[in-house]
């Protein structure tokens, strides 16, 4: 059941006013008699006291003791942490990039082998032929066409490959410098903040050796 | 007993320095865990409460008598934090407190254990249901629960009617009220019993 007056603004401030201990006669007096008919705000105000209960557990932090791990100003930690981070970006990148180019590299030449396997098995078949195998010389003319054929499909796979592997060398490079500039702009954008950072830092370290030296001139 | 705030500032403005130091010492933890809780970096909590002595420091002629310190002292540090939340955001930046908070907790094992995960798990759901709150109701939370200023305090440190105050605190309290029973956590619902 909702209550007909939960926007109430003046019932809302007595309300808090009794969870925290700030309400003077009048106010108690008007929420003990609105609640005294109204079950949905009885159920709400039991439920904030328990909230209440469980919003003391969020406590600060206890100082760690003096003397466990090392301290860094928080500029250095930053730039260490920077650092750490475009190296591992860039040594990830790269090495998966040219460990991937490697092997479809290596699958190329796999597959050129098996063609070549393939083609030599078939030639080596026909030389086997009934009509090769009587003793019958093959017509020089003919052995020299398979040997220009075969040279010129081997001449022509390699260049094949060699134009694939520059233009996938030269992606891969554009995607490296790529990497790189966005690498350089993150640390130029980081080292920019830290330099804000210092820079506040030390004014405001110079404002406190003023203070204190003002306060010193003082009391001399 | 020792002198009130109001006479400690009346004795700096007089030229006894001495007087601003004891001060520091008392309010700097306050400071310092009102800023933590708004900004939830201890580091940045310390340079803000910092600062905001500073601040007031140099302000000191220009604070009226008839306000109270504290609230003042609280107005500085909470409009410093507002500064911070609003470069952080243009920034989107990520603590190295936050990603170490980010990382794996080790758990002890050893009786009691259990009850211990469990607090510290009703813990972060409090801390994330406040950090999802609008800035304006965390302020008022922090102020009021942590802090425990009084609603005419509050309403002095962050330059509002004491109605608003307690408008943002209730709507602040219902909102994670709702959010901590979504989560099942807290009193909304009971605890997990161990297995013997």
């Amino acid at each position: 059941m909702d209550c007909q007056k939960i926007e109430d603004e003046r019932l809302q401030g007595d309300k808090v006013d009794v969870l925290y201990g700030e309400a003077d006669a009048a106010a108690r007096a008007r929420l003990q008699a609105h609640l005294a008919v109204c079950a949905a705000c009885r159920q709400e105000m039991t439920g904030l006291s328990r909230l209440r209960a469980d919003l003391t557990r969020w406590q600060l932090p206890r100082r760690q003791p003096a003397g466990r791990g090392i301290f860094l100003p928080r500029w250095l930690a930053v730039a260490a942490a920077l650092v750490a981070g475009l190296s591992l970006s860039l040594g990830a990148a790269g090495i998966l990039s040219v460990r991937r180019a490697l092997a479809l590299q290596e699958a190329r030449t796999e597959a050129l082998l098996a063609g070549e396997r393939q083609a030599r098995a078939a030639l080596e078949r026909a030389l086997a032929a009934p009509g090769v195998a009587s003793g019958d010389a093959l017509p020089a003319s003919l052995l020299a066409r398979v040997d220009a054929r075969v040279d010129e499909r081997l001449r022509a796979s390699e260049e094949r490959q060699a134009q694939l592997f520059d233009a996938r060398l030269a992606r891969l490079d554009a995607r490296l410098e790529a990497q790189r500039r966005v690498d350089l702009a993150r640390v130029a954008e980081g080292l920019s903040y830290l330099d804000g950072q210092h820079g506040q830092q030390l004014a405001r370290t110079n404002e406190l050796m003023g203070y204190v030296l003002s306060q010193a001139a003082q009391k001399r | 007993m020792g002198r009130s705030d109001e006479e400690l500032v009346e004795a700096c403005r007089a030229g006894e320095s001495s007087a601003f130091d004891l001060l520091v010492d008392r309010w700097e933890g306050k400071i310092r865990g009102a800023c933590w809780r708004v900004l939830g970096s201890e580091e940045e909590a310390r340079d803000v409460a910092q600062e905001a002595f500073l601040k007031a420091y140099r302000a000191l002629a220009g604070f009226k008598k008839e306000a109270r310190f504290s609230s003042w002292l609280y107005q500085i540090a909470i409009n410093l934090c507002r500064d911070r939340l609003r470069r952080r955001r243009v920034r989107a930046t990520v603590s190295l407190e936050e990603l170490e908070r980010a990382g794996p907790v080790l758990v002890e094992r050893a009786p009691g254990a259990h009850e211990a995960l469990v607090r510290q798990d009703l813990a972060s759901a409090v801390r994330r249901a406040i950090a999802e709150l609008s800035p304006e109701q965390r302020e008022v939370l922090i102020l009021k629960e942590y802090q425990e200023l009084t609603f005419p305090e509050i309403a002095e440190a962050l330059c509002v009617p004491v109605s608003t105050v307690k408008t943002r605190l209730y709507r602040g309290l219902v909102q994670l009220r709702l959010r901590l029973e979504q989560e099942g956590v807290g009193g909304a619902a009971p605890l997990p019993v161990p297995a013997p």
